[in-house]
């Protein structure tokens, strides 16, 4: 059953690094929504930037990372290149834009019904900050599980920085593509319909939490 | 905000620690081994490196499946140590450049040409490899034949084109001449849907075949001079201190023990050897290399 050992071994792998990417990518990118959504100067500008990145291909954000993480390259002395927190820092800038941008509506909107209420009963700035903030948690929420999907189902950053190697960082896409590469489309499809599935489960399993924990 | 910064300095120093256990844990040797994904997928590389850690239990070796081009290119970068690679003209760029070093030959195979059982083109009982290329270009123009190319810079992509340079045929931009720019086994399976002629590496068409997956392909045609396939391993000039000498530790276990392995590999699951140790043709082999590096 080496096989199935394998196959549980890059599933759990795909799981934490893309989870931590999601976490680290949600942390900053909430911040920086909350101060776009409460500074209209500068979310003019920035947030259509943000939504046309959201389908950057993911081939170049690898390739351009692994220039800097290169040994000639910029960061080339903190060997990071060929590990999984190569992939983890890809995919957290990988997402950063989608989890951006959908914050920033879901705050913005939750600003104008609460936050300006608040202010106008005299809220402080970090009352008013904790409010919206509460208010917008399930489209934060959501927000976070779409960047989920795109982190664990891109290809090429983990292929370019991680290198696909067996054991280390070898994830789910990677391991779909080289068995497809060696002509086992069977496998590739098994790898495929468990990443699918994982997805769908964590979606469904944190909308059912909230509503534990909301009604 | 001050929570903010708070979360902020938290997660920085989350992520220096775990790099600095990172970095600590680093006291066993990592080798990175580029290699072409075709040599990778037969699992020779894991069976030699499995065997060779017998000996070396602290000695890790991280093998990173990619295209002979994008193999030579990352150990410029200096992001490899070791090379596994079999496309002399390609390599011969990158020793000038003097990126890699101490070539040293572990093993060749052949490619073969497979094409449809009816074989359209009649190259059966052709007289060489640039004829059989010519029978395929002519049935290719009457409508009668296809030919599966890889297109992507790898080994056998880059033979292809030495064979094709050879005819003074450009099947470039042919409605018959289709590109995959993907791995063998992907273009094998093409060829095996569309009726065509490929060529390929004998390993992983008879890894395939024997799985039973191209029940429409046949090998057609094989000649042990000019189709030869010759497999290097190379060390990167740029590699330095631990890692550097247990690569050169694995080469030398691969160019001496490890060849009764590869004579041995595979026999038993595909009835015939899919890689021949280098060992007692080694004269032979460096004169093919040569001439072949000149293409």
């Amino acid at each position: 059953m080496d096989i199935l050992n394998e196959i549980l071994d890059i599933t759990i792998r795909s799981l934490w690094v893309s989870g931590s990417a999601t976490i680290i990518s949600s942390l900053w990118s909430i911040l920086l929504a909350y101060k776009l959504s409460r500074s209209p100067g500068a979310s003019r500008y920035i947030i259509p930037f943000f939504e046309a990145l959201i389908g950057i291909p993911t081939v170049l954000i690898g390739l351009l990372l692994y220039m800097i993480l290169s040994s000639r390259g910029p960061l080339g002395l903190f060997r990071l290149l060929y590990t999984p927190y190569a992939i983890i820092l890809g995919q957290a800038i990988l997402i950063t834009p989608l989890i951006t941008s959908i914050c920033y509506r879901v705050l913005s909107s939750s600003w104008n019904t609460y936050g300006e209420l608040a202010y106008t009963l005299g809220a402080s700035e970090k009352q008013i900050m904790a409010i919206v903030l509460r208010e917008s948690i399930p489209g934060v929420i959501a927000a976070s599980v779409m960047g989920f999907s795109r982190a664990i189902g891109e290809l090429g950053i983990a292929l370019m920085v991680g290198g696909n190697i067996r054991g280390f960082t070898r994830v789910l896409t990677t391991a779909i593509a080289l068995e497809v590469s060696k002509g086992e489309f069977e496998i590739a499809v098994v790898l495929g319909a468990i990443l699918i599935v994982l997805v769908v489960a964590i979606s469904f399993s944190l909308r059912i939490l909230r509503r534990m924990y909301r009604v | 905000m001050n929570k903010a910064i708070i979360i902020g300095v938290l997660i920085i120093l989350v992520i220096a620690i775990g790099l600095a256990i990172h970095i600590s844990n680093s006291k066993e040797i990592r080798v990175r081994v580029t290699t072409t994904t075709s040599l990778y997928a037969t699992g020779l590389l894991d069976y030699l490196a499995d065997e060779f850690r017998k000996e070396h239990p602290n000695t890790f070796f991280d093998f990173i499946p990619v295209g002979s081009g994008e193999a030579l290119r990352r150990a410029e970068n200096g992001d490899a140590c070791m090379v596994f690679v079999h496309a002399p003209s390609l390599e011969k760029q990158y020793i000038e450049k003097n990126v890699i070093t101490s070539r040293k030959i572990f093993a060749y195979n052949y490619f073969i040409i497979a094409g449809p059982i009816d074989d359209p083109a009649g190259i059966r009982d052709s007289n060489s490899v640039v004829d059989a290329f010519r029978k395929i270009y002519e049935a290719g123009e009457e409508g009668m034949a296809k030919f599966v190319s890889r297109g992507d810079n790898s080994g056998t992509h880059v033979k292809e084109l030495s064979i094709w340079s050879l005819t003074n045929l450009d099947p470039h931009g042919r409605p018959w001449y289709l590109e995959t720019g993907s791995g063998m086994s992907n273009t094998l399976l093409v060829a095996n849907e569309e009726k065509a002629y490929v060529l390929s590496d004998i390993g992983t068409y008879l890894k395939l075949k024997k799985e039973g997956k191209l029940p429409d392909l046949e090998m057609l045609y094989s000649n042990d001079t000019e189709l030869i396939n010759i497999y290097s391993i190379y060390v990167v000039s740029s590699c330095t201190g631990a890692e550097r000498q247990a690569a050169q530790e694995f080469a030398e276990f691969i160019i001496n023990k490890g060849q009764e392995l590869i004579a041995n590999y595979g026999v038993k699951e595909y009835g015939q050897r899919l890689f021949n140790p280098a060992k007692n043709n080694i004269e032979w082999l460096e004169e093919v290399w040569e001439e072949l590096s000149e293409k």
